[in-house]
């Protein structure tokens, strides 16, 4: 019996299949929100990302996994053709030459923006006064290290990030998961959702202003805000995603709806939700800016604004590139995240 | 009887039609303890209804069915099932979708997945512990879903077309195995399948069903002199196999005749 084809040799490797989650988000939003006439939301699942927030984040996440994943591809390689290959050394150098190559194309296209933001003001191509050489806005940057200041408004600017994201995560899951399972509570609130995720975000701070005053309550329950639109919609997508044949099989083997939900709708779901809660990422630190503009006396978006407004364009460069570090890196991480809790994914 | 189905029907409320539709009508039949009974009918004549049925997922609109005596309500541990898709939890490796059903019965974490490797060794299937079902070919997969269904020890296997979806040669393969499997656990079988030939190598009976709605057309006793060596070859299995297809032939006609008006 072992020995039919269908054994061991058909058995194909876990290819690096759970590369390809994370960029395809707003793809697989789409593809896993329920299709035909049950569905909650009929109409345009794929344009909720652009629709329930202030910009088109998702694609803000989506150029992500640079070195680790093409790392992984190369050593893949090489060990796939450990099994294979006549010559391992030649196919390692070769996998380390596009490793190197990867890098080095990314790399160029960084050092290139980063020279024409040096010789374009220098050259008074540009107004330096308006933009200022590369070299003044990271000395301008290291300034605003040394004094502490740009600490200040990091730590500022993430603690309302990360608390708006974190409220927005313990908010939205639940609410998510009861929508997506319970008919009724879909039938009940799926007019409200489709009016409140069809409104930017952002045409709403000066609503949250009015009535949360300039503090942190209401900059951190725009975030919020924001943030939930993302996880509730995966989460709910994600419920109803899930496999009617895994539900039905799991039923079979007299599973109570509870322990249904607990074993088989939850873990199916996760991945969605995942892919909520990084598109959330993007967008906590896209609404942290803009409610910062606005009344705020810390915060990145705070010095950005300020910087301007004084004519500390240095300062304001500074606090730009920080914020899209900071961005960048958080993304990463969600991703990361995604990645852990996605493997068994394939598609 | 292990399983009696007493003038069972099954209609179905269609969403936009005013009649009920009927699935199913009258279906009487019994299974004995530990027989291996296929059930073939062209496609849409109510075999996975009458499988669900059986299973306890749905209930039927008239009569009843009884297992060991008690009519069903409801689904349970008594009877597993297998489906074509496989059906197994992809976040689950092999040997985690194996202690599923176990854990919900009051097995220690340490016999489950003790058991669920004796299982996974049932199937041929050693070794594959910790693959996960993306990583495993439709062949395994069906067999680590056939070692789900068997690991937490039903009396009936309920299976609906288990091997419709594999090529010929490893379906050929899983339907030793499970003759063997068969044997070795004494389970009382009920497979679906829409193939003659596998109906015939499986089945100690064969129930014919008819075109829609369902019924049960006739019984066909399978008697082999013995199960050994290449059973196709014999030339009984030849005569059975065309009294099958005999009698599927009008039904599969008559089928195809109704697809085409509800399509035309
Ligand atoms: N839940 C349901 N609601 C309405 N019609 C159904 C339902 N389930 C099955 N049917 C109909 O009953 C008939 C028999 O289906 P099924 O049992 O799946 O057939 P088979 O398994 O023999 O191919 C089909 O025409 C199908 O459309
Ligand atoms: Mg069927």
């Amino acid at each position: 019996m072992a020995s039919t084809p269908t054994s061991a040799p058909t058995v194909s490797a876990p290819a690096d299949a759970p590369a390809v989650a994370p960029t395809a988000s707003p793809v697989r939003f789409s593809a896993d929100a329920p299709a035909g006439p049950s569905a909650a939301f009929p109409a345009r699942p794929s344009t909720d990302a652009s629709t329930a927030s202030p910009a088109g984040a998702p694609v803000a996440g989506a150029p992500s996994a640079p070195i680790p994943a093409v790392l992984r591809e190369a050593v893949a390689e090489a060990s796939e053709s450990s099994l294979t290959g006549p010559s391992v050394g030649r196919r390692l150098w070769r996998g380390s030459v596009r490793v190197a190559g990867s890098v080095g194309r990314r790399t160029v296209a960084v050092a290139a923006l980063a020279a024409i933001w040096e010789i374009l003001p220098r050259l008074e191509v540009v107004d330096p006064t308006f933009l200022t050489p590369l070299s003044g806005v990271l000395a301008a940057w290291w300034d605003l290290l040394l004094s502490g200041e740009l600490l200040d408004h990091t730590q500022a600017s993430l603690i309302r990030s990360l608390s708006g994201l974190a409220l927005a995560i313990i908010v939205a899951i639940p609410l998510g998961l009861l929508i997506g399972w319970y008919r009724p509570v879909a039938d009940l609130l799926n007019p409200v959702l489709e009016l409140f995720r069809n409104t930017a975000a952002l045409a709403l701070l000066p609503v949250f202003v009015l009535i949360l005053g300039l503090g942190e309550t209401s900059k951190i329950s725009i975030i919020l805000y924001a943030c939930a639109w993302p996880i509730l919609l995966n989460t709910i997508a994600g419920v109803k995603g899930v496999d009617p044949l895994l539900i039905k099989s799991a039923r079979s083997m007299g599973l109570p709806p509870i322990r249904l939900f607990q074993k088989v709708i939850l873990p199916a779901a996760v991945p969605t939700i995942f892919t909520g809660i990084r598109m959330a990422g993007a967008y906590s630190i896209l609404v942290l800016v803009a409610a910062e503009m606005v009344g705020a006396k810390a915060g990145l978006g705070y010095l950005i604004n300020y910087a301007q407004f004084n004519f500390r364009v240095p300062d304001m460069y500074a606090g730009i590139i920080t914020i899209s570090v900071l961005g960048l890196l958080f993304n990463q991480f969600l991703v990361r995240l995604e990645r852990r809790f996605s493997t068994w994914r394939t598609t | 009887m292990k399983i009696q189905i007493q003038g069972v029907g099954k209609k179905f409320r269609v969403r936009d039609a005013d009649r009920l539709f009927t699935a199913l009508d009258d279906i009487t039949l019994d299974v004995r303890a530990g027989e291996f009974l296929t059930l073939v009918g062209p496609s849409g004549c109510g075999k996975s209804t009458l499988l669900d049925l059986l299973a306890g997922l749905d209930s039927p609109t008239t009569g009843r069915i009884l297992l060991n005596g008690t009519p069903v309500n409801g689904p349970g541990l008594d009877r597993g099932i297998v489906f074509q898709q496989y059906a197994l939890f992809p976040w689950r490796t092999a040997l985690s979708n194996i202690e599923f059903g176990l854990e919900a019965k009051a097995v220690s974490k340490k016999e489950r997945a003790e058991r669920a490797r004796t299982y996974l060794e049932l199937v041929g299937l050693r070794g594959f512990e910790n693959r996960y079902p993306h990583e495993l070919s439709g062949g395994m997969r069906q067999r680590v879903a056939i070692a789900r269904s068997l690991a937490f020890d039903p009396d009936v296997l309920l299976m609906d077309e288990p091997f419709a979806a594999l090529d010929a040669q490893t379906r050929e393969s899983l339907q030793e195995e499970l003759l063997r499997i068969w044997e070795k656990t004494g389970k009382t079988i009920v497979f679906i399948t829409h193939g003659i030939d596998e109906a015939v190598y499986l089945g100690q009976r064969v129930a014919v069903m008819t075109s829609r709605p369902g019924r049960i057309k006739r019984v066909v006793d399978v008697e082999f002199d013995s199960r050994e060596g290449d059973l196709r070859a014999d030339a009984r299995f030849g005569e059975y196999r065309h009294e099958v297809w005999t009698l599927l032939r009008d039904e599969v006609a008559a089928a195809r005749a109704e697809e085409a008006v509800s399509v035309g």
